[in-house]
Formats: structure tokens, C-alpha cells, sequence
């Protein structure tokens, strides 16, 4: 009996259904920094502003990047329903709380999904996912660094101005 | 009708329950759904539709809401078929379909084994 469904197809469905949730985790990523972005510009942020904005944009990448995979795997990529997505914040420095943690769930979301395929022996979506796992690297770092801004400075007098600044300034390197 | 102008002899059969039978042709490279009085061809990608279809039906609320009717039309943009199914054939070609997607994970397993390691 041929295997007509790896023929069609080299990812599995329980892969394909986890890209495809991460595909929906990333496009909520991207709306959910838009809506930062939002809010810091009305309430004056223009730098924070800005670094969430581009921060959408990656996670936009991010999610292309994944629903592009599936496809070329011979996979169903899902174009995904976004909603619930966070529009008020109690003050500035919440919002970079929110972005760690959010970083953060993205990455423990890689690891579960590299786990299944380490299961699976799924080699060739863990190489695909390393350049993920990489990311988040940086990813955690400059949510981390934006957040520790508010110890370094401080928000008193003119502290959220200097912070705001400061903000599209973190840049993170290997080396 | 399908059944006219394919051989039964070259079908392979993949699962089958009481109620019904999933068949491979190794000629078309497509599957065919015996289930529900209907012999319905399907190729890869819309046998995993009807799969996805069949599974993601709450069963529950079926069952539970009063005012609806206690059937459920089972198709999808795409395919030939439609099935007007109760609770009880959905949860019978929920069976049907998922162990034929066992088999297939068990078929690749083998032809892993047997055609596709260099030695
Ligand atoms: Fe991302
Ligand atoms: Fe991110």
C-alpha cells in the first residue's frame, strides 16, 4: 500500500496543527504590539510608540514565516482568527510588563512544539524552528532590558520621558 | 457513479467498522468512503477536510439543543459529497475516519522500514 499521505504531505498532522497554532499565537503577538503601540502614543510615548510598532511588524514575519512552511511542506496553512486582544493598560510600565510575558509564552509555545517534534523525529521542522528558538533569544532580551529601564531610571519627575527615549535605543548582539 | 468505473479488486482496504469502510487505490492515488449508502471518492487533502470536519462537530450541543434538528450536514467547500447524518453515524464515521488515519500512521511506519532506509 503506497503512503499517500506523506507522499503529499512531509509534516505531520499533529505538527501542522501546532504550526498552525502558532502561526494564530504570532498574528495575536503582532496586534497585541500594535495595540501597545496605540497606546503609548496617545498618551505621549513617541519612541515606545514607534518600538512597538516595528515590534509588530516582526511578529507579522513571524507569522508569515510559519504559515510559508506549512505550505511548502504540503501542509494546510490557516489564516487566523484574531481576537481579545488587550486595548487599555493601566500605565506605561504595564505595558512592557505585558510584553515580556508575552515574549515569554511564545517561547515555552517553541519549546512545546519542538519537544513533539523531538518525539516524532521530526528533524527537519526542529532545524526550520531553530532560527524561532534564536529569536526569542533576542526577543526576551530586549523585553527584559526595555522592563529594567524602569528600575534603572525610575518613573519619578521626568523618569518616563528618559525611559521612553531609552526605549528604541536596546539593541542586542551575540557578541 | 464512481463505483462503475473503478475495479474493487485493486482497492485496498484501509479500515473498516461495522458501518462502514475506507478503501485505498494505489492507482488513482485516492481513497475511497464507504459510509452512510454513499461510495465517495476523496483525494489526500479532502479525506483530512472531511476528517477535520467530522471531528471539530460538537457532538453535545447536538444533542442538547431543542431547537435544532438532530442531524447535521457534513461537507465542505470543495467537495462532492454531503452527508445528513444523526448523532450516532457521526460518531460512527468519527470512528471510521480515525482509524483510518491510524492505518495510515501505521503504513508509514512499515514503509519506513521496509523501502525508504538505505542500508
Ligand atoms: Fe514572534
Ligand atoms: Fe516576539
Amino acid at each position: 500500500m503506497k503512503d499517500l499521505m506523506r507522499i503529499k504531505c512531509l509534516i505531520s498532522q499533529d505538527i501542522e496543527t501546532l504550526l498552525n497554532q502558532q502561526i494564530k499565537k504570532e498574528a495575536h503577538s503582532s496586534s497585541l504590539y500594535l495595540s501597545m503601540s496605540s497606546w503609548c502614543d496617545q498618551n505621549g510615548f513617541d519612541f515606545s510608540a514607534d518600538y512597538f510598532a516595528k515590534q509588530s511588524e516582526e511578529e507579522r514575519m513571524h507569522q508569515l514565516k510559519l504559515f510559508k512552511y506549512v505550505l511548502d511542506m504540503g501542509g494546510n496553512a490557516i489564516s487566523p482568527e484574531v481576537n481579545g486582544i488587550k486595548t487599555d493598560f493601566a500605565g506605561f510600565r504595564e505595558v512592557f510588563e505585558d510584553a515580556l510575558e508575552a515574549e515569554i509564552a511564545i517561547t515555552q509555545s517553541f519549546k512545546n512544539i519542538y519537544a513533539k517534534c523531538q518525539n516524532e523525529q521530526d528533524f527537519v521542522t526542529m532545524e526550520f524552528l531553530n532560527w524561532f528558538l534564536k529569536e526569542q533569544r533576542e526577543e526576551e532580551y530586549k523585553a527584559r532590558r526595555a522592563l529594567e529601564l524602569f528600575e534603572v531610571i525610575g518613573e519619578e519627575g521626568t523618569g518616563r520621558w528618559e525611559i521612553d527615549k531609552h526605549v528604541n535605543k536596546i539593541t542586542y548582539s551575540e557578541q | 457513479m464512481e463505483k462503475a468505473c473503478i475495479n474493487i479488486n485493486e482497492l485496498i482496504n484501509v479500515f473498516s467498522t461495522k458501518q462502514g469502510s475506507i478503501y485505498q487505490s494505489d492507482k488513482l492515488n485516492c481513497f475511497f468512503v464507504d459510509f452512510g449508502g454513499k461510495f465517495a471518492r476523496y483525494n489526500c487533502l479532502s479525506l483530512r477536510k472531511l476528517k477535520k470536519v467530522v471531528e471539530d462537530i460538537d457532538i453535545d450541543a447536538l444533542l442538547l439543543n431543542t431547537h435544532k434538528a438532530d442531524f447535521e450536514l457534513v461537507t465542505f467547500n470543495g467537495c462532492e459529497h454531503i452527508y445528513l447524518l444523526n448523532a450516532c453515524e457521526i460518531v460512527a464515521l468519527k470512528e471510521l475516519l480515525q482509524g483510518t488515519f491510524t492505518m495510515f500512521k501505521l503504513n508509514h511506519l512499515i514503509s519506513d522500514c521496509l523501502h525508504r532506509l538505505v542500508v
